[in-house]
C-alpha cells in the first residue's frame, strides 16, 4: 500500500545512454525499464523469477529485472534488447537465433538473447550442458528448447570466427 | 496467504523464567532473526525495524509488536503487523508453558498472513523461507531460555495448504535464487558507493566482457522469417507494449473459495483511494449485459455465465470485483481494500460427485452434466459375441494442464460514446465477437477485434472472452476511457484456462485371435469446470479421430461432460482429440502386453494401412503410411539395440521403459460438428479470406484472417504469394496480426485446429492468384500483348511483367499500380472494374454432418505423427529420465522445413512436460496447488531432452498444396511416455491409469497401488 507517494530520484545507464527519474520506492526495474523508459523490448512473464522474459544485464551480469526494485540499480548500466542493435546491424546473437530458427512467438527471445549474451560473454566456446546450465533460468513455451541450443552455438561459432 | 506452523521445546529454565523472558518485548524481539532495531512504545508495545528480504528482494520494513496477551506463568502472545515491499503481513506468535520435572515445556505456534505483491515476488520460496525464519527464532528462543541448550529437535513443520502443494523434484535452477537467501545479507546497490575492491573489480571485469561481445563484428544477412525482424530487436507489438493515451488499468478481485455464496461486498475503501477511477461488482455487471451465449443445448443452456460473478462464487479466482484505476499498482492497492463477506458451499471436485449431483453448481440445469450422448457405430454387440478375447479396463484418467503460454490474457478495451468497441488483445480467434456483441448488445460492426503479437496461447486463449467484456464494461464506465486488464500469472494458473481433464470408465475392448481389435465401448467424462465457456465441444472433437490410427470398425462411446467448482477449462494444445488418442493408445498397449503380442507388432496389427480412409463415423483420414513412420521412428532410436540393453538393465534392478506413441493432428474443422453437441447451433463448414492488394507504391500487400501467435504466418503468406507472382518475398508484405478492419473476418478467423496451412495458405493462394490475373490484364494492355506471353519476374526497376523473349518490354508494379489508382482515365471501359485489390474466401470442401447418426466428415486434412521414447524410472524416487527420443512427423507436402520442424519440437516440449513435469491438481476443497510458475515447473532446456527428428511426406488429396495442419501436434509424448512407463513397469504388474507421470505423482501411485485395473477372458 502506497500512504505516501514518496520518490527517489535513480540516475541508470540505460543502453548507453543515461537517464534520470523520480520513482516510487517499490518501482521494479522491468517497470521502469517498460513504463518509465518504454522500451517494451523487455517482457514480464512470471513475476515469481522462473521464466526469464525479463532478463536484461546490469553492470555486466544477466538479472531478472522483475526482481529487483529500480532503486536497486541506482547508478548502474543496463543494457536491454533494444541496445543490442548497433548502426542498424543486428548482433551475431541475434542474426543467430533467426537463422537457426530459435524464435517462435518471440516472447521470451529478448530475455533469451540477454541470458545467452552473459553466457557467451563470460564463455565464448560453450558445450551443451553449459549452455543448458546457463539457460535454465529461461522459459521458452514454443520452441522445445532444441533451436535455442543450436542458436547460441551458432553464434559462439560466429563470435570466434569474427 | 496464511502460514501456520507448530512446535515445541523443553528448557531447563523455570516457567516463572521462562514466562518473564517470553512476556517482555524488549528481551523477546531481539531474538527475532529478522531484528534490526527498536524503541519502545509502552510497555507492551515495541516498534521494530526488521530487515526483510527474499532473494534479491531486500529491505527494511517497520513493525509494530503488540504483546497482546500475557497470563503469568501460563501464556503469552504477541501480535506484530507491518508493511513490506508491495504488501501486508501479520504474525501472530503464542507460547504456552508447562511445568516438565525442572525445566519448562514452551509449546508454540506460529501463524502469517501475507498479502499483496510480495506473494508472487516471493513465490514459491515463501514457505520455505519462512519455515527457516521460525527455526532460526526457535533455536534463539532456546538459547536465550536455557542455562545449557538442550538438543531437542524442535524443527517447524507447516500444516497450512502450502505444504501440501506437489513439490517437482526438477524444477529448474532458478528456484534457487529464491530459496538461498538470508536475510542477513545487504541490500544490493548497482551504484559504485559502498562496493568492496573484489566486487568492483568484477563488476568492471564483467561489463568489459559485455562491452566486448557487443562491439563483435556483424554483417548483414537476410533473415528466414518476416516476424523476426521485429521480434529479435524487440521491436514486438504485444498487448501489454500498446499504451493508449489516458488508459486506465483493471484488477480484478477474485473469489478465494471454489464455491461460495457472496453475501455482501463493501468498495467504498477502495473506491475512496485517490487514483482509483469506478468499480465493478456483478450485480452491476448483471444489469448492463446479458449472460453469454451457452453452445451447449438445454437445459446446460440455461446456464448464466456473467464476465463477474453474481451472488455465487463457482471456482477459485472466480472474479467479484473489478477496480479500475489509473495504473496497474493503484489498482492492486485498491483490489485488497474491498472487502466481500463469503459464506462457503459444499465443493464439487471431482467428476464422480459431480453426476452424483448431491451438490449442483447451477440449479437452474438440475443436474451437473452439460452434455451427454451416445456414439454409436457398427454392430458392437456382435463384435463383442464374436470376440476370440475380451479385455475390460477400468477408470483411465487425462490429466489437467495447461500449456501457458509465456504471455498471460491481456486487453486493452475502448468503448467509446458513439457504442463503438475497440478490443486490442490477444484472443486467437473471431468467436469473442459473436460472444461480446450479444452480451453487451452491441453489433458485431461495432466492435473491432485486433492483435498484433501474441506470445503463445496454444488453444488456452480461446476462453479468456468473458474478462474482454469485462474490460469493455469497465470502459464504458470509466466514460470511455481505454482500459487494460492484464492477467497475472499467480491468475492464469489459478484460473487462466486449463485444458480440461477426461475419465474413461468401463472400457471394454474386443480383439480376435490375431490381436486386432473389433470393437471398443466406454463411458467419457470431461470436466470443465464451472462455466462452459467453449464447451461442450470437447464432446465431439475427439471423434473426429475416432479410432485413432486403427481399423476397427465397431466403437460404442458414451460420452459425457460434468461441471465442477474448478476453474473454467480453455482448449489446449490437441483439444480433445489427444485424451482420446491417449485413451486409444493405453488401450493397444494393454492389449498387446495382456496378449503377448509386442507394441510395435501389435501396432502394425492394428494401424489402417490404405488412405483415403473413412472412418466409422464419417471421417476421411486423407493419406499417410503409418508402417513406414513406425520403422523410421524405430530407426531413429535404435529400437532393437534398446530393448538389448533394456533387457540387461532388468536384470540389475533397472526400469528401462521403450514406448511408441502414434497420434494424428486433425486440421481444418467442419464446423458442422457442433451440431452433434446442439443441432440449433447455426454453424457448418469452415472458411477463411486473404485479401492481396498492389499498394501505390508497387508493393504487394497480403492481410490473413488467422491470429498467429509464432507459426511464421507472414513468412509462409509471403513464401505462396511470392511464388504466385513470380517475385521475392522480400516484395511482399504481410500484414501482422488480425483486424476485423482488414476485411479478412469470415467468422470462424483464427488460428485454432491446425488449419492455417490448408486454409489460410488457400486464402492467399486464391487471392494471389487473382490479383496475378489482374495484373496480367492491365500489363497486357499497357504493353500491347497476349496474356499468355507474359512472364512475371524482377527486372532493373523492381518486379516487373515483361513480355517472354523480349525483356525490353516490360511494364514494373508501380506502374501497373499506377494504371488502377492514379490513372484511371488511361484505362479503357472494359479494364476499369480492376483495382488490384482482391479479396478470396477459401471454403473448405465440406458438407454437412448427420445430427441424427453423429456421421460426417469433421475434419479435412490428418497430420500423423509417430514418437518413439526411452525411458528410465527409478522405482526408489519414481524418477523418469529420458534417454533416447525420436519425433516422425508427416504433415504432408511442407511449406518450410524449418517451420514444421520447429512447430514439431514444440509440440513435443509440451507433450514432454505435460507428462513428467506439469499438472494443475485442486484440493478437495477446490484450491488450485499450483499457484505460481515455481509450483508448476514448466519444462525448461535442463530437463528437456535431445530430440531427434524426421519427416516424411504424404501429401494430401484436399488441400491445392498437399499440406496439412500441423500446429497442435496432437500430444504425442503423452502417448509415448505413458506407453514407455507401462513397459518399464509391467513386469511389477502395474498399469498405468493416469497421463501424468512426475515423480510425485508416480511415487503416490506405485506406493498406493492395489489392484490392477484390468482383466481377460479369452474363449
Amino acid at each position: 500500500m502506497s500512504d505516501a507517494k514518496e520518490t527517489i530520484e535513480v540516475e541508470i545507464t540505460v543502453n548507453g545512454k543515461s537517464v534520470r527519474r523520480e520513482v516510487e520506492p517499490r518501482l521494479l526495474l522491468v517497470e521502469f525499464i517498460r513504463e518509465n523508459l518504454q522500451l517494451t523490448g523487455t517482457h514480464v512473464g512470471c513475476d515469481t523469477s522462473y521464466c526469464g522474459a525479463c532478463t536484461i544485464i546490469l553492470n555486466g551480469e544477466a538479472i531478472k529485472s522483475c526482481t529487483l526494485l529500480a532503486v536497486q540499480a541506482d547508478g548502474g548500466e543496463v543494457l536491454t534488447v533494444e541496445g543490442l542493435e548497433q548502426d542498424g546491424q543486428l548482433h551475431p546473437l541475434q542474426q543467430a537465433f533467426s537463422e537457426c530458427h530459435g524464435l517462435q512467438c518471440g516472447y521470451c527471445t529478448p530475455g533469451m538473447l540477454m541470458s545467452s549474451l552473459a553466457l557467451l560473454a563470460e564463455n565464448p566456446d560453450p558445450s551443451v550442458k553449459d549452455i543448458r546450465k546457463r539457460l535454465a533460468g529461461n522459459v521458452c513455451r514454443c520452441t522445445g528448447y532444441q533451436n535455442i541450443i543450436k542458436s547460441v552455438q551458432s553464434a559462439a561459432k560466429a563470435l570466434q570466427e569474427g | 496467504m496464511e502460514m501456520k506452523f507448530t512446535g515445541e521445546f523443553k528448557v531447563d529454565q523455570t516457567r516463572d523464567k521462562v514466562f518473564a523472558i517470553l512476556s517482555d518485548p524488549e528481551q523477546f524481539a531481539p531474538m527475532l532473526p529478522t531484528f534490526h532495531s527498536l524503541e519502545m512504545k509502552d510497555e507492551r508495545t515495541a516498534l521494530l525495524r526488521v530487515k526483510v528480504g527474499i532473494g534479491k528482494i531486500r529491505g527494511t520494513a517497520s513493525t509494530e509488536l503488540v504483546l497482546d496477551e500475557a497470563e503469568a506463568p501460563l501464556r503469552a502472545r504477541y501480535i506484530g503487523q507491518g508493511k513490506v515491499m508491495q504488501g501486508a503481513y501479520k504474525m501472530i506468535s503464542s507460547f504456552e508453558l508447562e511445568e516438565s520435572g525442572d525445566g519448562t515445556l514452551v509449546k508454540w505456534q506460529g501463524e502469517t498472513q501475507l498479502v499483496g505483491k510480495i506473494l508472487s515476488l516471493a513465490g514459491g520460496g515463501m514457505q520455505g523461507y519462512a519455515e527457516k525464519e521460525i527455526n532460526k527464532l526457535i533455536s534463539s528462543l532456546q538459547n536465550a531460555l536455557s542455562k545449557n541448550p538442550q538438543k531437542t529437535e524442535s524443527k517447524a513443520k507447516a500444516d497450512g495448504w502450502l505444504a501440501r502443494i506437489l513439490r517437482k523434484s526438477d524444477a529448474g535452477e532458478s528456484t534457487e535464487a529464491i530459496n538461498d537467501s538470508s536475510p542477513a545479507e545487504s541490500i544490493i546497490s548497482a551504484g559504485l558507493a559502498g562496493l568492496t575492491e573484489d566486487q568492483l573489480a568484477r563488476r568492471t571485469e564483467n561489463q568489459s566482457k559485455i562491452s566486448k561481445i557487443l562491439s563483435a563484428k556483424r554483417s548483414e544477412k537476410r533473415l528466414p522469417r518476416k516476424e523476426d525482424m521485429r521480434l529479435i530487436r524487440g521491436q514486438g507489438l504485444f498487448t501489454d507494449d500498446f499504451h493508449p493515451a489516458g488508459m486506465l488499468h483493471m484488477v480484478c478481485v477474485r473469489s478465494p473459495y471454489a464455491h461460495a455464496k457472496i453475501v455482501s461486498i463493501d468498495v467504498s475503501a477502495a473506491e475512496a483511494l485517490p487514483g482509483v477511477v469506478c468499480t465493478l461488482t456483478g450485480t452491476e455487471v448483471k444489469a448492463q449485459s446479458n449472460a453469454f451465449t451457452q453452445l451447449g443445448p438445454e437445459p446446460s443452456a440455461l446456464i448464466e455465465d456473467y464476465c463477474l460473478a453474481v451472488d455465487v462464487a463457482r471456482y477459485q479466482g472466480d472474479p467479484v470485483v473489478a477496480v479500475i484505476a489509473e495504473s496497474a499498482q493503484l489498482a492492486t492497492d485498491a483490489a485488497q481494500l474491498v472487502e466481500i463477506d463469503y459464506e462457503t458451499l459444499p465443493v464439487v471436485v471431482d467428476c464422480r460427485e459431480a453426476m452424483e449431483a448431491k451438490t449442483v453448481l447451477h440449479e437452474q440445469v438440475g443436474s451437473n452434466y452439460t452434455w451427454q450422448g451416445e456414439y454409436e457405430y457398427g454392430e458392437v454387440d456382435k463384435a463383442f459375441d464374436e470376440a476370440k478375447h475380451v479385455v475390460k479396463i477400468d477408470d483411465l484418467k487425462f490429466h489437467r494442464y495447461g500449456s501457458t503460454a509465456l504471455e498471460c490474457t491481456a486487453v486493452v478495451a475502448t468503448w467509446n460514446q458513439l457504442d463503438e468497441l475497440d478490443l486490442f488483445c490477444n484472443a486467437i480467434m473471431a468467436v469473442p465477437i459473436a460472444m461480446i456483441g450479444p452480451a453487451l448488445n452491441l453489433s458485431s460492426d461495432k466492435i473491432r477485434l485486433r492483435t498484433h503479437d501474441i506470445g503463445g496461447a496454444f488453444g488456452n486463449k480461446i476462453s479468456v472472452y468473458p474478462f474482454m467484456a469485462l474490460a469493455a464494461l469497465a470502459s464504458k464506465k470509466a466514460g470511455g476511457a481505454p482500459v487494460k486488464w492484464l492477467e497475472t500469472r499467480s491468475e492464469h494458473m489459478m484460473s487462466g484456462g486449463h485444458g480440461s481433464e477426461r475419465n474413461f470408465f468401463d472400457t471394454e475392448v474386443a480383439l480376435d485371435k490375431e490381436g486386432v481389435i473389433t470393437a471398443i465401448r466406454s463411458t467419457h467424462v470431461d470436466d470443465c469446470g464451472a462455466y462452459p465457456r467453449y464447451e461442450p465441444l470437447a464432446c465431439v472433437i475427439w471423434a473426429q479421430v475416432m479410432p485413432a490410427t486403427y481399423k476397427l470398425r465397431n466403437m460404442k462411446i458414451d460420452m459425457r461432460q460434468v461441471v465442477t467448482n474448478k476453474s473454467p477449462t480453455a482448449p489446449n494444445r490437441g483439444y480433445s482429440r489427444l485424451p482420446h488418442l491417449w485413451f486409444m493408445e493405453r488401450i493397444i498397449d494393454v492389449c498387446g502386453h495382456e496378449l503377448g503380442i509386442p507394441a510395435d507388432e501389435i501396432r502394425l496389427r492394428n494401424y489402417i494401412k490404405e488412405f483415403p480412409y473413412t472412418t466409422p463415423n464419417g471421417c476421411v483420414y486423407d493419406s499417410g503410411d503409418l508402417p513406414t513412420m513406425l520403422q523410421k521412428a524405430k530407426d531413429l532410436v535404435g529400437w532393437d539395440e534398446w530393448k538389448k540393453k533394456q533387457e540387461e538393465a532388468r536384470k540389475e534392478g533397472r526400469y528401462i521403459g521403450i514406448g511408441i506413441g502414434t497420434t494424428l493432428d486433425s486440421g481444418t474443422n467442419n464446423f458442422g460438428q457442433s451440431q452433434i453437441i446442439n443441432p440449433f447451433l447455426p454453424f457448418t463448414g469452415q472458411s477463411q479470406a486473404s485479401t492481396a492488394k498492389l499498394d501505390l507504391d508497387g508493393t504487394v500487400n497480403i492481410a490473413v484472417g488467422s491470429f498467429p501467435q509464432g507459426q511464421g504466418h507472414e513468412t509462409t503468406s509471403a513464401q505462396v504469394a511470392a511464388e504466385v507472382l513470380g517475385i521475392d518475398t522480400d516484395f511482399i508484405n504481410v500484414k501482422t496480426g488480425f483486424d476485423t478492419e482488414r476485411n479478412t473476418n469470415t467468422g470462424t478467423g483464427g488460428t485454432y485446429a491446425s488449419q492455417f496451412a490448408v486454409t489460410g495458405l488457400s486464402a492467399v493462394h486464391g487471392a494471389a492468384v487473382k490479383l496475378r490475373d489482374e495484373m496480367k490484364k492491365l500489363a497486357a494492355f499497357s504493353l500491347e500483348a497476349n496474356e499468355d506471353d507474359l512472364e512475371f519476374g524482377v527486372g532493373e526497376m523492381g518486379p516487373e511483367i515483361r513480355v517472354a523473349g523480349s525483356p525490353d518490354k516490360n511494364i514494373n508494379f508501380w506502374a501497373l499500380s499506377n494504371l488502377v489508382n492514379y490513372n484511371t482515365a488511361a484505362l479503357p471501359e472494359e479494364l476499369r472494374d480492376l483495382h488490384c485489390n482482391v479479396r478470396h474466401v477459401y471454403v473448405a470442401p465440406f458438407q454437412t454432418v448427420d445430427k441424427e447418426k453423429k456421421y460426417g466428415n469433421l475434419t479435412l486434412t490428418y497430420a500423423m505423427q509417430l514418437h518413439i521414447a526411452v525411458i528410465e524410472i527409478n522405482k526408489e524416487t519414481a524418477q523418469t529420465k529420458i534417454l533416447d527420443y525420436g519425433i516422425v512427423d508427416d504433415c504432408g507436402t511442407v511449406i518450410n522445413h524449418m517451420i514444421v520442424e520447429g512447430q514439431s519440437h514444440g509440440g513435443a516440449g509440451h507433450g514432454i512436460a505435460a507428462a513428467l513435469l506439469e499438472t494443475m491438481p485442486h484440493d478437495k476443497d477446490g484450491n488450485v496447488i499450483c499457484g505460481s510458475f515455481t509450483d508448476y515447473a514448466p519444462i525448461t532446456i535442463n530437463n528437456m531432452p535431445e530430440l531427434k527428428y524426421e519427416n516424411m511426406e504424404s501429401p494430401s488429396p484436399f488441400s491445392y498444396n498437399g499440406a496439412k495442419g500441423m500446429g497442435e501436434g496432437g500430444g504425442a509424448p503423452l502417448l509415448s511416455i505413458s506407453a514407455a512407463v507401462q513397459d518399464a513397469l509391467y513386469g511389477d504388474g502395474f498399469i498405468v491409469q493416469n497421463s501424468h507421470h512426475s515423480p510425485m505423482f508416480l511415487y503416490e501411485q506405485l506406493k498406493n497401488y492395489k489392484d490392477s485395473p484390468i482383466s481377460v477372458e479369452t474363449r
